[in-house]
């Protein structure tokens, strides 16, 4: 196991939903790899793309943004805006040929501490198939 | 569509006599044009408001030395509260009109006329050899030469746009300019200017349509290129490895018009101990640092809005194709939302709204396969 791949994984949280979940998944006792660390923002549109590319740049393996589902928004259409932003920064992606599975949007609701868990672990597992981040051999950039 | 024969030998003198009997008409009070320095070497904007100084005037320069959109930014940004008329090529009429709807630009007092455009000389060739630029850019006009710059050679957006007033020489017998009013202040203007009624201009429209047919599939080449030569990690750590930050890109966009830009502010000061993890995780770090954050993010900020005209490449100083990859990229993030920068006044720039049912890839049931049955996305 500590042979093993560990990725870093960039979280960015929404106050209202995904962090509330994240902690009660902590105070549930839930077991998840130690992979991401967790920046709370007050809206997952406050999350500017800009954010994530630098973290990947710098040679974060992933990044990961929660907010609360659509309809669910604390501020009615943050996360809606915050789809159409990420919808358009995995175009950008795609068009340059980077990874996409290295950068992720979810909702999570507040009670589902075990949601968390669950995209974690999974976001994880991609990313040990994925390997490191390219980025991270390459110093001039 | 209607139009109406101007008999004229050349675009620009159509135009500056348009001018003219505009501004004597009272139709407009001043005119924003280009003009060629007392140097000779390059090309500027002059806000004129005497119509006895157009005769120094170039409607439609070789060079594209800064973007219209941007001199017109700088005129009427607060409004002028006189009635301006400015002559752009179509990728300035674009870029104005993506200023416009990002509420930067009131277009209110402003009547905007466009020309068929051939392309423009690499800023850069023309400074150096005036001369053979103006050749060059003969030789374009008469179609016997490919644009001059990369990015003009894959335009398929040269002609009609969302302009008041379009002049249109492309197809049209020699000895003609063919008008096209394309708003109803153009429309107004026309009837004003008594030019008169020619009927339909289908030469034109066929030789503008066949030229952006063999121009969409140069476009299409272009970016297949492209893709190859910069597309993955390495290759776009290859094309924009030699980029010195100079920001001269961004300074000259003219769509680009944040009053603190992000990539100035004191976000991206990174600090001493920041370049040390770097370098500790890379094993060397680069500085000024984020050089490649700057287009990528610069890319996620504006590329909805990117008209391809081609400023940010003539500007930069090491040669990276920045209008080719911007335009790539923002073919792609524009065809997401069905969107074309400067298409059209009414249409809404895409990061300003959204619907609730959209990019279901991205939008997973709220209610998961936890739920007891009858409960759901839909329940």
């Amino acid at each position: 196991m500590s042979e093993e791949f560990r990725p870093d994984i960039l979280g960015i949280f929404c106050r209202w939903c995904s962090y509330s979940a994240a902690d009660l998944a902590g105070v549930s006792r839930m077991k998840m790899p130690p992979t991401t660390k967790v920046v709370r923002v007050m809206c997952s549109s406050r999350a500017d793309p800009v954010f994530a590319l630098g973290a990947l740049l710098i040679g974060a393996d992933g990044v990961l943004v929660a907010g609360c589902a659509p309809g669910d928004c604390h501020y009615k259409t943050g996360n809606y805006q915050t789809r159409r932003r990420y919808a358009l920064v995995e175009k950008i992606f795609d068009t340059l040929g980077l990874d996409n599975r290295r950068l992720k949007l979810v909702w999570i609701p507040a009670s589902e501490g075990a949601k968390v868990k669950r995209v974690v672990t999974a976001m994880t597992e991609s990313l040990q198939e994925a390997g490191p981040n390219p980025t991270r051999a390459e110093m001039f950039i | 569509m209607k139009g109406i024969n101007l008999k004229s030998d050349d675009a620009n003198a159509a135009a500056r006599g348009l001018l003219a009997r505009g501004m004597e008409a009272g139709l407009w009070d001043a005119a924003l044009v280009p003009a060629r320095v007392p140097a000779g070497d390059s090309y500027a904007w002059l806000l004129l408001r005497d119509a006895a100084a157009l005769e120094r005037t170039t409607p439609l320069p070789p060079v594209m030395s800064v973007s219209g959109a941007r001199a017109l930014y700088k005129l009427a940004r607060h409004g002028t509260a006189r009635r301006v008329v400015a002559v752009l090529r179509p990728c300035e009429v674009r870029a104005a009109v993506e200023l416009y709807k990002r509420e930067q630009l009131p277009l209110d007092d402003i009547f905007l006329i466009s020309m068929d455009c051939p392309g423009a000389v690499p800023l850069k060739d023309y400074v150096e050899d005036p001369e053979a630029g103006e050749e060059l850019f003969g030789k374009m006009l008469a179609g016997v030469e490919e644009p001059g710059r990369e990015i003009c050679r894959s335009c398929d957006h040269f002609s009609h746009t969302a302009s008041d007033l379009h002049l249109g020489t492309l197809g049209v017998p020699e000895g003609n300019v063919v008008v096209v009013p394309a708003s109803a202040a153009g429309e107004a203007a026309a009837e004003k200017l008594g030019l008169g009624d020619a009927g339909p201009v289908a030469e034109w429209e066929a030789e503008v349509e066949k030229r952006n047919a063999s121009r969409r599939e140069a476009k299409e080449e272009a970016h297949r290129a492209l893709r190859e030569e910069a597309a993955g990690p390495e290759r776009l750590a290859a094309t924009l490895g030699r980029c010195i930050g100079c920001h001269g890109c961004r300074s000259v966009c003219p769509i680009c018009f944040c009053r603190q830009c992000y990539f100035e502010s004191e976000a991206l000061k990174v600090p001493a101990a920041n370049v040390f993890a770097r370098a500790e995780r890379k094993g060397a770090a680069r500085l000024p640092a984020d050089t490649f954050l700057f287009h990528l993010g610069r890319m996620a900020h504006i590329s909805l809005s990117c008209v391809s005209c081609g400023a940010c490449e003539d500007a930069c100083p090491v040669q990276i194709p920045v209008a080719q990859l911007f335009g790539l990229v923002a073919a792609n993030t524009q065809s997401l939302f069905d969107y074309e920068a400067g298409r059209d006044r009414a249409e809404a720039v895409p990061t300003t709204y959204y619907r609730e049912e959209e990019l279901a890839y991205l939008s997973e049931p709220y209610v998961e396969a936890r739920a007891p049955e009858g409960v759901g996305a839909d329940g």
